[in-house]
């Protein structure tokens, strides 16, 4: 409906408002009574009309508002009649009160409506057929709801020479001729990003908004600039002229950046990820998404690693996934009859889900091996505003937090990944689960470290030194081909949802790591990740009160001192 | 009536403070710092005197100051003096800064004890150059006199007055406006309420007065409130008032009146406008500038000019700018003028307005330059009637739909003569196509 972040739909009865207004809450002294078109509600003190009448089931049609930005009242879209008042009146300036009477349907205000939407149209462009808001644009909506089919502006359209189709910043392409001067992106740099760089220049009807003088877009949150342009007057350029957004199916999903864990939606089509929107959640990222994390989306398409290899020698050879893992299963064996499990060292990863790193743990306590580990890289911090305040993260990788706490710590007597990489302990086999565990899968030096042991495993997607080395890979899926769970800098656990199937043969790390397991005399072939959450709910203290069928928004661990439990 | 507002106007060195302060100014200040009046009491004489606004909304001034909160929580007060004159055709407080400085800055002075106000700000339009380095000189003057600044003459009041020029814009005359302006930034009206008397400049309580306003305060401390409300045509519309006469009259110029001179007596009086230029007849009256509706010829017959008076005619007062057309004058042509200047001067923040005001002036240009069509006339009179009356921020849109609005429904012949006939029906360029 909007390009705006994706808030609570506009449309009436939509699912996602936060409470029904079928049936009010029992009247609390910190609610007022409003009345909207003759019904009465309860709605909490501190809303804006527009967002109270939303809890009514009443779509006011607006511009300029935007829950989290300061109200200017000047698009002149969501008027509205309020009882004892002659003129009409802009909902989202008019202050709540007990027993305030709003009309929303009555002709004064269509047609009042219908005005605004005519003034705002005179001068548009009127070129969606090339634009790529088209489909998410409120001005759209709006005029298809409110305005009128045919228009009376029989003069030139106003034009801004040299002020359209311009980069103003390393992601946001401006073109003046389609704003609609609401100012959201004014003050969204202002008021979130606290960085300022756009203005209004001149007044009037020549009013337009554009960066200061010598000044680019160039903060960390650039691409919301865009995103709360409710038309096409800022784009992001990555996904300009990419596809229409109509085709493009909406996941669910948890920002690999880092571990803020900021709530996005992917968006793709023809398994292909196309990019990520911010995806609304007042407890992390509220509307917001950084432009470091945007841009993760195109990383996702990325594929080196098409089959599964298998090393004879010095030749690598393509195999069937089963053949890689029996063989992986075979070398495993014969280390545990020979030397025992402390010649095995598991590797997870802070990029996998929580399902993946719990898995590999259990494989390794199934086969009493305690060489087991994550790493992670540092980041700089990245911070992104909530509701609240701000949270920041610089873990390069988005489930460092929750691979550690499931248990990927070197346990007793065992040893982890800095003392296979200087060389102290030397592991017969090593199983790495992430190709991509960290920049020091990229290191001669350290893969030189890793690729002592005889045998040397990896899930991958990408290529890179450690694929080159290793004997066995295998073809892993991307984050948008899977499903799991992420806990995030705070220690909230969030959910990502499949966005589409891993072509085949590649699999989501989880699918391989179980049937790993399973050659190995451990797990059952109809598990899902659901299951392993439930798994980990019952093993894993902090996480006891999380209810796979219900992380909407995420949960938070319980806060204290645990130790993990790791008995089936 | 003899001139009080305008007395020394004329005189030599009606500037200066020497002469200011023989013709009897700043006693009612001496009197006033001197315990003489309460601020409370002063506040009180202004609310009897019945001193409506000066700048154009006729609001009682006296009113207005009560508005501000009793306990303002440390807050300061603050008083601006509206100097921000741009509505075409008012050129009042110009005079009254340039020719009488002192008048004005002692009117602050009393108003701005009424409030208990220790800072105020002449927001002076930047383009009154001359006026805002009048002003500074006096100021300078009354600072060295010791009328002016900290603990005034051995009393416990307290008082900074700074001149603030503006850049440029006729919206920074409208008090939100002019107060975002003042803080440094875009002059653009702010959504009320909170009104100013609360949540002003600077997060303060504000009082905005007009230049005229403020320059009645000393002649009411002086003279007394009995004499003041004496002076115009009812107890509604009181004091003496100054009219602002242009267009086509044999004597254009500010002139003081009572409160409620009659129209006609302006333009044709000997001691005013001395009639029409060229013995032509008068088509149409604007009385309150730019803003106000258009007057017919038949309609100001009787058209006492107070707030009343031309409100109950279906105009305004507004800042008594009276501009007066002949019968040579195009109406399409004269709307087609003013509705260039609201075009250029929307601030262009609410969408009726921004793109309204220049729609308007495009099809009344059109009309103008014979490109008009039938519909046109009625295209008009809709997008008017869809910018006014809430459809924005402030009332700018709502005046900026005066001068077409009114002339379409008055002088609509005169319009369908030009769509039809593709010319003017009078005027220059009428002349100019009959040759």
């Amino acid at each position: 409906m909007s390009s705006a972040a994706p808030k609570p739909p506009m449309v009436p009865g939509g699912g996602g408002a936060p409470s029904a207004p079928a049936a009010p809450p029992p009247p609390q002294k910190d609610t007022f009574t409003v009345i909207f078109d003759g019904k009465p509600i309860e709605v909490p003190k501190n809303l804006n009309l527009i967002d109270a009448a939303k809890l009514a089931g009443i779509d006011i049609p607006h511009f300029c508002y935007h829950p989290r930005l300061s109200v200017v009242g000047q698009c002149r879209m969501c008027l509205v009649e309020i009882e004892g008042i002659p003129k009409i009146q802009a909902a989202c300036t008019t202050p709540l009160k007990d027993g305030l009477s709003v009309k929303t349907t009555t002709e004064k205000v269509r047609s009042s409506r219908a005005a605004t939407m005519e003034f705002l149209l005179i001068n548009h462009p009127l070129d969606c057929p090339i634009c790529d808001q088209a489909g998410e644009c409120t001005l759209q909506d709006n005029a298809f709801g409110y305005g009128h089919q045919l228009s009376n502006y029989d003069e030139n359209k106003r034009q801004f020479p040299t002020f359209d189709r311009t980069m103003i910043g390393p992601h946001v392409i401006a073109d003046m001729t389609r704003c609609i001067q609401c100012t959201r992106c004014i003050r969204f740099t202002q008021e979130i990003a606290g960085t300022s760089e756009l203005t209004f220049l001149d007044r009037g009807g020549r009013t337009l908004v554009w960066t200061h003088e010598g000044q680019a877009l160039d903060n960390d949150w650039s691409g919301c600039a865009a995103d709360v342009c409710p038309v096409g007057a800022l784009t992001v350029r990555e996904f300009r002229f990419r596809s229409r957004v109509w085709y493009l199916q909406k996941t669910k999903s948890v920002c690999p950046g880092c571990n803020v864990g900021c709530n996005v939606s992917i968006e793709s089509k023809e398994d292909v990820v196309y990019r990520f929107l911010p995806r609304f959640n007042p407890d992390v990222n509220d509307y917001w998404l950084c432009d470091y994390g945007r841009l993760r989306s195109e990383s996702l398409n990325a594929r080196d690693v098409h089959k599964a290899t298998l090393r004879h020698g010095n030749s690598v050879q393509d195999a069937v996934v089963p053949v890689a893992i029996h063989r992986m299963a075979a070398e495993i064996r014969q280390t545990v009859d020979g030397t025992g499990p402390s010649g095995l060292f598991f590797l997870g990863s802070a990029h996998l889900s929580n399902e993946e790193n719990f898995l590999l743990r259990k494989l390794a306590d199934h086969l009493a091996c305690a060489n087991r580990d994550v790493a992670v890289d540092k980041s700089r911090a990245r911070k992104i505003k909530r509701k609240s305040d701000w949270i920041s993260g610089d873990d390069a990788a988005a489930n460092f937090r929750g691979a550690r706490d499931m248990g990927l710590t070197p346990g007793k007597n065992g040893y982890g990944l800095e003392a296979v990489l200087s060389g102290k302990a030397s592991p017969e086999v090593v199983i790495v689960a992430d190709a991509d565990f960290a920049a020091a899968a990229d290191d001669p030096e350290k893969v030189a470290a890793l690729r002592k042991a005889r045998f040397l495993a990896v899930c991958a997607r990408t290529a890179n030194a450690l694929t080159r080395a290793a004997d066995v890979v295998l073809p892993a899926a991307s984050l948008a081909e899977k499903e799991g769970t992420f806990t995030n800098v705070e220690g909230r656990v969030q959910r990502f949802e499949r966005a589409f199937l891993p072509k085949p043969p590649s699999r989501a790390t989880w699918e391989l790591l179980l049937l790993l397991a399973l050659e190995l005399g451990y797990g059952d072939r109809n598990w899902t990740p659901a299951d392993l959450l439930a798994a980990i709910a019952k093993e894993i203290p902090p996480y006891a009160d999380i209810d796979p069928k219900d992380l909407e928004g995420g949960r938070l661990l319980k806060k204290g001192d645990f130790a993990w439990n790791g008995t089936l | 009536m003899e001139r009080v507002l305008l007395a020394r106007v004329g005189k030599k060195d009606s500037r200066a403070i020497d002469g200011y302060i023989a013709d009897g100014g700043y006693a009612a200040w001496k009197r006033v710092v001197g315990g003489g009046l309460t601020p409370e009491q002063l506040t009180e004489e202004v609310k009897k005197s019945g001193l409506r606004g000066r700048g154009g909304a006729g609001f009682p001034t006296g009113v207005k100051w009560g508005f501000l909160p009793k306990d303002t929580k440390g807050k300061p007060i603050y008083l601006l003096c509206n100097a921000d004159e741009s509505e075409p055709g008012t050129f009042k407080d110009r005079l009254l800064m340039e020719e009488d400085p002192h008048q004005v800055i002692e009117g602050v002075a009393l108003s701005a004890y009424a409030i208990k106000c220790q800072t105020a700000y002449i927001y002076i339009r930047g383009e009154f150059y001359d006026g805002a380095r009048i002003l500074d000189r006096a100021l300078a003057e009354a600072y060295s006199k010791g009328f002016l600044g900290r603990n005034i003459m051995g009393s416990n009041v307290s008082l900074d007055i700074t001149v603030h020029r503006g850049a440029g814009a006729y919206i920074c005359g409208e008090e939100t406006g002019l107060i975002e302006s003042l803080e440094g930034k875009r002059g653009q009206p702010r959504i009320k309420p909170p009104f100013p008397a609360v949540h002003g400049v600077f997060g303060c309580p504000t009082i905005v007065n007009n230049v005229e306003t403020l320059a009645c305060v000393p002649h009411i401390v002086n003279r007394g409130v009995e004499w003041f409300s004496k002076i115009g045509r009812n107890e509604k519309n009181t004091g003496p008032k100054l009219y602002c006469l242009s267009g086509q009259v044999n004597r254009p110029g500010v002139y003081e009146a009572p409160m409620g001179l009659q129209l006609k007596e302006l333009i044709f009086g000997d001691d005013f406008g001395r009639g029409m230029k060229g013995g032509r007849k008068v088509k149409a009256v604007i009385p309150g500038g730019a803003s106000a509706n258009m007057l017919t010829a038949a309609e100001i017959e009787d058209c006492p000019l107070d707030f009343d008076g031309v409100a109950a005619k279906g105009s305004m007062l507004g800042s008594a700018a009276i501009i007066v057309m002949n019968e040579d004058v195009c109406i399409v042509n004269a709307a087609q003028n003013l509705s260039k200047f609201f075009s250029h001067e929307s601030c262009g923040q609410c969408t009726p307005c921004r793109e309204g005001t220049p729609w308007l002036h495009k099809v009344l240009t059109r009309i103008e330059e014979g490109e008009g069509r039938v519909e046109d006339v009625d295209l008009l009179v809709r997008i008017c009637n869809q910018m006014a009356n809430g459809m924005t921020i402030c009332v700018f849109s709502d005046a900026a739909i005066a001068p077409p609005l009114s002339s379409v429904t008055k002088f609509r012949d005169e319009y369908l003569h030009h769509v039809e006939h593709k010319r003017c029906r009078v005027g220059a360029k009428a002349a100019m196509a009959a040759v």
